[in-house]
């Protein structure tokens, strides 16, 4: 919309100008320099423009009562005889949604108000859109506890140390960290605090959902501005080789293999992964579809029937 | 003359004119176009161009001005006019907020509100990092003007082209669907839209008929099957009950311990979906009921069990 030097491109002029004429048309005098902010137009240039441009412009033969009048007094700006530009340019269909996709987001983050002014005119939008049963775009959120993700929201714009009860999926363990909180943030429907670890020595991204409790230490910390680590699972540093039947060929398309080979038993893989957790999920849903042959080249136990039979023990103890 | 003036006075006088305007009209009457007739045909089909890419609707149709049918342009006022929502300024300032909060398709929210009446009750305050950033997908701008207009849309999906009337769009677990009436399964079904590949072909304005839905859901892998339904009952421990609205939904739960575990109850007609999801939680969940899909997991888990030796 704007040239490297912050200047309004053209086409950025001229959207705006069709949408500031009717704007300016249906008031009775507007200070020039709330134009220029509402219509984020330098000040300057937008008096050029009214002056130098609008004024000019009118409807064949351009006899003084074919153009638009432009009345620019102490400031204020008047605008009439431009019936043509009656109203702005209707939305186009990516500019709709991204409104009414930023508005519902927005009303689906915990605290929002169900009745308040977003949602009142994001219904307004949807009629005028031709959606009489309101705004056909949901946004369904993480679920997070209101409380904790408010904890820590203040605690990463005060810079309070906190403590967490975290779970972590791909270990599958429970833990007690020290963190000190960057920046809470949706991803993907998500909700994430990435934070410098004590534990680990390093920033991580914690997923909220996960967080038990918190609580605050009591301390502050200095932030430091590095970039957040990459949220995305990459290959881990642990290289597990699976043989795979027919019916568990997919993992090799699924996960970035390090290698792999055709025997006679079958497909062989190698994977890297961080966490054993996964590995004994992936093992638990393949079944007799995929057998764990090696970790990191020695020969593996059978890791899927250890965990089988620990959920089995479950189901024993349960037994009616 | 500036080139901004031109396009100014030629929207006007597309809007204004009654009749379609040929091009040779347009020349005579819109002053700043060259008067070398191959210059002013280019000058003006990127004028044409340029305005249509900002939205602008200029159609053409016969002009009627001879017994040969003459390319006439004009802008009907119905295609052009904004419907005004008439926001309230407390209204157009929550929508400006939500547009800086979620990172979604900027450009494009800030467009919409310079049309709706401008940038308002923006703070000043040093720019906050945005709260969410909300994937995009090629695809969804035209299902949305495909709902909005009562279009039909075409799309390939799982290698079979489908046909169907678009209901609704939701964001859920991280994905965006579409709800929609297949046409040749005279059904409602769910899509991926992130699985609609890069285009979708839309029908005329009004050739969809927009019908009453149930409200938004959308489809679990031990959904997707044609077993008889089965409802299950899973209990779900403490540290993994955090993250059930998010993967199955708040609704799905109907019961809350004391030790803050729960229990969910799911609608299955996938089995072996329905068994994997049931093991990706290893041995902090359980299936309770009813007993046939209680020994589904206990079978997989003794086949396993029983080691590689198979």
């Amino acid at each position: 919309m704007t040239n490297r030097d912050g200047r309004l491109t053209a086409s950025a002029r001229l959207e705006r100008l069709l949408s500031i004429v009717p704007w300016v048309a249906a008031q009775d005098g507007v200070r020039l320099a709330e134009i220029s902010q509402r219509f984020d137009y330098p000040e300057g240039r937008l008096l050029l423009d009214l002056e130098e441009i609008v004024f000019m412009v009118g409807v064949y033969p351009f006899s003084p009562d074919q153009l638009i009048e432009v009345m620019i007094d102490d400031g204020r700006v008047w605008i009439r005889y431009a019936d043509f530009f009656g109203k702005s340019l209707r939305l186009t269909p990516d500019q709709a949604l991204a409104l009414v996709t930023a508005g519902s987001s927005l009303l689906a983050v915990p605290g929002a108000e169900p009745d308040g002014a977003l949602a009142r005119g994001l219904a307004k939008l949807a009629a005028t859109l031709g959606l009489e049963d309101g705004v056909p775009v949901g946004v369904r959120l993480g679920g997070v506890d209101e409380p904790i993700l408010a904890t820590l929201r203040a605690a990463a714009s005060e810079n309070h140390e906190l403590q967490i009860d975290y779970y972590s999926y791909g270990r599958d363990e429970r833990s007690t960290r020290t963190i000190e909180p960057n920046r809470v943030f949706l991803e993907d429907g998500q909700w994430y605090v990435d934070a410098y670890c004590h534990k680990a020595q390093d920033i991580r991204v914690f997923r909220a959902d996960r967080i038990r409790s918190t609580q605050l230490t009591g301390r502050t910390f200095v932030r430091n501005d590095e970039d957040p680590t990459n949220l995305r699972p990459s290959a881990g540093p642990i290289e597990v080789t699976l043989l795979l039947r027919p019916a568990g060929e997919w993992i090799a398309s699924a996960y970035p293999c390090r290698a792999s080979e055709m025997t006679e038993h079958g497909f062989k893989v190698t994977l890297g992964i961080s966490a054993f957790a996964w590995l004994d999920r992936l093992l638990l849903q393949l079944g007799p579809a995929g057998q764990l042959l090696s970790i990191d080249g020695v020969a593996a136990p059978d890791r899927a029937a250890i965990m089988a039979r620990k959920i089995l023990e479950r189901y024993r103890t349960n037994e009616g | 003359m500036a080139k901004l003036e031109r396009l100014l006075n030629l929207t006007a006088a597309l809007l204004h004119t009654e009749r379609p305007l040929t091009a040779e009209q347009i020349r005579e009457r819109i002053p700043g176009y060259p008067d070398d007739l191959v210059a002013f045909r280019r000058a003006f089909s990127r004028d044409k161009e340029d305005l249509r890419e900002m939205g602008v609707p200029i159609t053409m149709e016969d002009a009627y001005v001879s017994d040969t049918p003459i390319d006439g342009y004009r802008i009907r006022k119905g295609d052009y006019f904004l419907k005004d929502p008439d926001l309230e300024p407390d209204e157009l300032a929550a929508l400006h907020m939500a547009a800086r909060a979620i990172q979604f398709d900027e450009g494009a929210s800030s467009q919409a509100l310079l049309k709706l009446g401008g940038l308002i009750g923006q703070d000043t305050g040093d720019a906050d990092q945005p709260l969410a950033a909300m994937p995009g997908s090629p695809v969804l701008s035209d299902l949305f003007g495909a709902l909005t207009d009562r279009r039909l849309v075409q799309f390939g999906y799982r290698d079979e082209v489908r046909h169907v009337e678009p209901q609704r769009i939701d964001f859920q677990r991280g994905r965006w669907y579409l709800t929609a009436w297949d046409l040749d399964r005279n059904a409602e079904r769910n899509f991926r839209v992130d699985r609609m590949g890069d285009a979708v072909s839309l029908g005329e304005v009004g050739s969809a008929t927009r019908r009453k839905m149930g409200t938004a859901r959308w489809t679990q892998p031990w959904e997707l099957g044609s077993d008889q339904p089965i409802v299950a009952r899973v209990h779900i421990d403490a540290d993994q009950a955090g993250s059930v609205p998010f993967e199955i939904g708040q609704e799905a739960v109907v019961e809350r311990n004391g030790d803050g575990s729960v229990v969910v109850q799911l609608s299955v007609t996938n089995e072996a979906a329905f068994v994997t999801f049931v093991l990706s939680f290893l041995d902090h969940a359980e299936v309770l009921s009813p007993p046939e899909l209680r020994d589904a997991v206990i079978s997989w888990l003794k086949a396993s069990a029983q080691g590689s030796q198979r």
